[in-house]
């Protein structure tokens, strides 16, 4: 009878261990799932894109702000972690990237605010930023193509306007309908 | 006698306290002459430059609105973060500099609190009071594969321009938008007092 019992707790014990060793298996696959399949669970064609100077337009931007605008956007777009690769612009390893979406913003409206006005007043001073952004395949095809808007109204230095704005942009394109599609074909255009 | 003798040594002591008094005298001013003599190194061409700034964002490995001091060894431009490890770039990789003007808040989030707590308005007035001019030193530069890079550097008043021309000095060649840019910016700085 003891036999019996000891041999049914050591099949147990088996039972026990089989099911832990494979548990962390299983998991890192289940997560790992949903990583492949992109955004919308639509195909495994992962795009990198390469982010361009932005274009200040005969608007007085100052270069502080453009500067801003371009190394938050890469900053904000490797956060989403949408792309496979964030390349910036000049850089030679784009060349031998062969899905590659280039990045274009072009600045249409500028507002220059002051942060001493925005103390003082409150409702006055707020620094806006509206820019034109498209994202292009390498044969110039626009893929996808949005108007964002980017302000700084309460606390804050001015620079950050060019942060939210960036934040805007990744948070468009992370949200758009191409994103995660096999081939970029329609072409998407709006404003946020 | 005595009573010469008497006078004689009122006089030594006498004597004595102005040596004592011109000895204090010669140390003070050799107090402040040896400062004065280090600022006037600092300057020179030789000596290592050293600058505080605030690292607004773009240098890899420093973190964004932190302070720490700026300075130029063996063709690199270093950025030390105060007690921690330092960013740095070539220097030849520098393609443009530019200057501009800003306005801050100064006083941080304290500050603000206590302006936000004031009552009938008094925040307002100390806003109004509690702003400051900095000198922005917006940099571009280029990585290993050619990519583009920016960096934003916040220094106090006046010490954009030294850093400018340290830059020059050191080989950096300036693009002709360089006018245009401070000219924007300086129509920025305006705004922003107005």
């Amino acid at each position: 009878m003891k036999t019996i019992k000891c041999g049914s707790s050591i099949a147990y014990g088996i039972a026990l261990v089989a099911i832990i060793l494979a548990l962390p298996g299983r998991l890192p696959g289940q997560t790992a799932a949903p990583k492949s399949s992109g955004g919308n669970g639509a195909s495994a064609t992962r795009w990198s894109v390469q982010v361009d100077q932005v274009d200040p337009g005969n608007l007085g931007l100052a270069y502080s702000f453009q500067i801003a605008i371009y190394e938050n956007l890469v900053a904000e777009l490797k956060k989403t972690k949408q792309f496979q690769q964030v390349l910036r612009d000049g850089d030679l390893k784009a060349s031998e990237v062969p899905n590659l979406l280039v990045l274009k913003t072009t600045v249409e409206k500028y507002t220059p605010g002051g942060e001493t006005r925005r103390a003082v007043t409150t409702v006055s001073g707020a620094t806006k930023l509206t820019v034109r952004s498209q994202l292009l395949t390498r044969e110039g095809k626009v893929v996808l193509e949005r108007t964002v808007n980017g302000d700084v109204r309460f606390f804050g230095s001015n620079l950050r306007a060019t942060h939210n704005l960036a934040r805007n942009i990744a948070k468009t394109i992370k949200q758009s309908s191409w994103a995660g599609s096999q081939e970029p074909t329609a072409t998407i255009s709006g404003q946020l | 006698m005595n009573y010469f003798v008497v006078a004689r040594n009122h006089r030594d002591d006498y004597s004595t306290s102005r040596l004592v008094v011109r000895l204090f005298a010669l140390l003070i001013s050799c107090s402040l002459i040896v400062p004065a003599q280090n600022t006037a190194e600092r300057h020179d061409g030789s000596a290592p430059f050293g600058i505080r700034a605030t690292h607004l964002l773009g240098f890899e490995n420093a973190k964004s609105n932190c302070s720490g001091t700026l300075s130029f060894q063996d063709n690199l431009l270093q950025f030390q973060q105060t007690g921690k490890t330092n960013a740095h770039i070539k220097i030849g990789s520098v393609r443009d500099v530019f200057l501009g003007e800003e306005s801050r808040q100064v006083g941080g989030l304290p500050l603000t609190l206590g302006k936000a707590a004031a009552p009938y308005g008094g925040g307002r007035v100390v806003s109004l009071l509690s702003h400051k001019k900095y000198d922005t030193l917006t940099l571009r530069y280029v990585d290993s594969d050619g990519g583009i890079h920016g960096a934003i550097l916040q220094l106090a008043k006046g010490q954009g321009e030294r850093v400018k021309n340290e830059l020059i000095a050191q080989g950096v060649t300036i693009n002709s938008r360089q006018d245009q840019s401070t000219k924007e910016s300086a129509t920025e700085a305006r705004h922003e007092n107005n």
